[in-house]
């Protein structure tokens, strides 16, 4: 009885952690991000803490600002949104949903003129970062995550 | 030189002749009742043939199987014995024959295994970027290229030569 019960007290728990993995609606952050290099460089923003590394690393710069973002959760894997600042619009539409993650298609604006067009494979694991234009002394990046 | 007795019991069995039956039948002092006699260890012996007859075995040969198996057992020792218990299939050649054939068999079902599954692995692991186009008109000299940081599994996108903005494009 006691040896039945070990066995089955996994089983079931994997199944229902199977089940409720494969029904969580996922949220996909996506972000305008001004990099910068201050005297006085500001605080990573939580969504980017997980990559500031990364970020420091590849584009040379100390501080990291969101000029715009959207979180949106998925539920079909066919949702579009927009993320926005005063210039720059970010669209994107998501094409459908496998086990890796989403197809996106993602449209980078300046007001109303198409700077840059990409399709992506965006996974569960690994976020997307899309270097922009210069902006002044920065560089706008584009950020997009699964949380 | 035979003896009276042997010569006696011979006569009994009916087993004299010739000239030995003539002489022991001479040497006797009261033949009748040698005869008498005679008659009487007959008799006795067919009663005794017929009462006392071995019984039948109805299965001798289940019998002498049983019989000579024990002799053995007893006579051989209990070395035999262990040896007749451990004597299997599973020697121990066969066993390290098994036990190689088994583990190549899981090694080559692994590799197998690995093989097929780590571009899929590879594939959910990072984020791929499938195409990307610039606008030729707004920034003719741009070019793309991608790399994934695998440290920290970020695929990066990364455009030069787009059109350089002035800082207020920075405002949120």
């Amino acid at each position: 009885m006691g040896r039945s019960l070990a066995f089955l007290i996994p089983f079931v728990s994997l199944i229902a952690g199977a089940v409720s993995g494969g029904q969580a609606a996922e949220t996909v952050w996506s972000g305008l991000v001004i990099a910068e290099n201050v005297a006085q460089p500001q605080a990573v923003p939580p969504e980017l803490t997980r990559i500031e590394g990364s970020l420091k690393k590849f584009f040379g710069y100390n501080q990291f600002q969101v000029i715009g973002q959207s979180q949106k959760a998925l539920k079909t894997g066919q949702e579009d949104w927009l993320a926005t600042s005063k210039f720059f619009g970010l669209h994107v539409d998501a094409q459908g949903e496998s086990k890796a993650g989403y197809v996106l298609n993602l449209k980078l604006y300046k007001e109303k003129e198409l700077l840059l067009e990409t399709d992506a494979k965006l996974s569960k694991r690994s976020p997307l970062v899309i270097k922009g234009p210069q902006v002044g002394s920065g560089q706008l990046l584009l950020v997009l995550v699964i949380q | 030189m035979k003896t009276f007795e042997e010569n006696w019991t011979a006569w009994l069995d009916g087993q004299l002749s010739g000239r030995d039956l003539s002489e022991f039948e001479a040497s006797l002092l009261d033949k009748a009742a040698a005869e008498a006699e005679k008659a009487n260890a007959r008799k006795l012996g067919a009663l005794l043939k017929s009462e006392l007859g071995a019984p039948a075995l109805t299965n001798e040969e289940f019998f002498s199987h049983q019989l000579r198996e024990r002799i053995m057992r007893e006579s051989s020792g209990p070395s035999v014995e262990r040896e007749a218990k451990a004597s299997t299939w599973w020697t121990i050649p066969r066993l390290l024959w098994t036990g190689t054939a088994s583990l190549a068999v899981f090694l080559i079902f692994t590799v197998f295994v690995i093989r097929d599954k780590n571009p899929a692995e590879e594939s959910q692991y990072l984020t791929q970027i499938l195409n990307a186009r610039v606008d030729p008109v707004v920034s003719p000299n741009a070019t793309v290229s991608m790399f994934e940081a695998k440290q920290d599994r970020v695929t990066v996108l990364w455009t030069e030569g787009l059109q350089s903005l002035p800082a207020d494009y920075a405002a949120k």
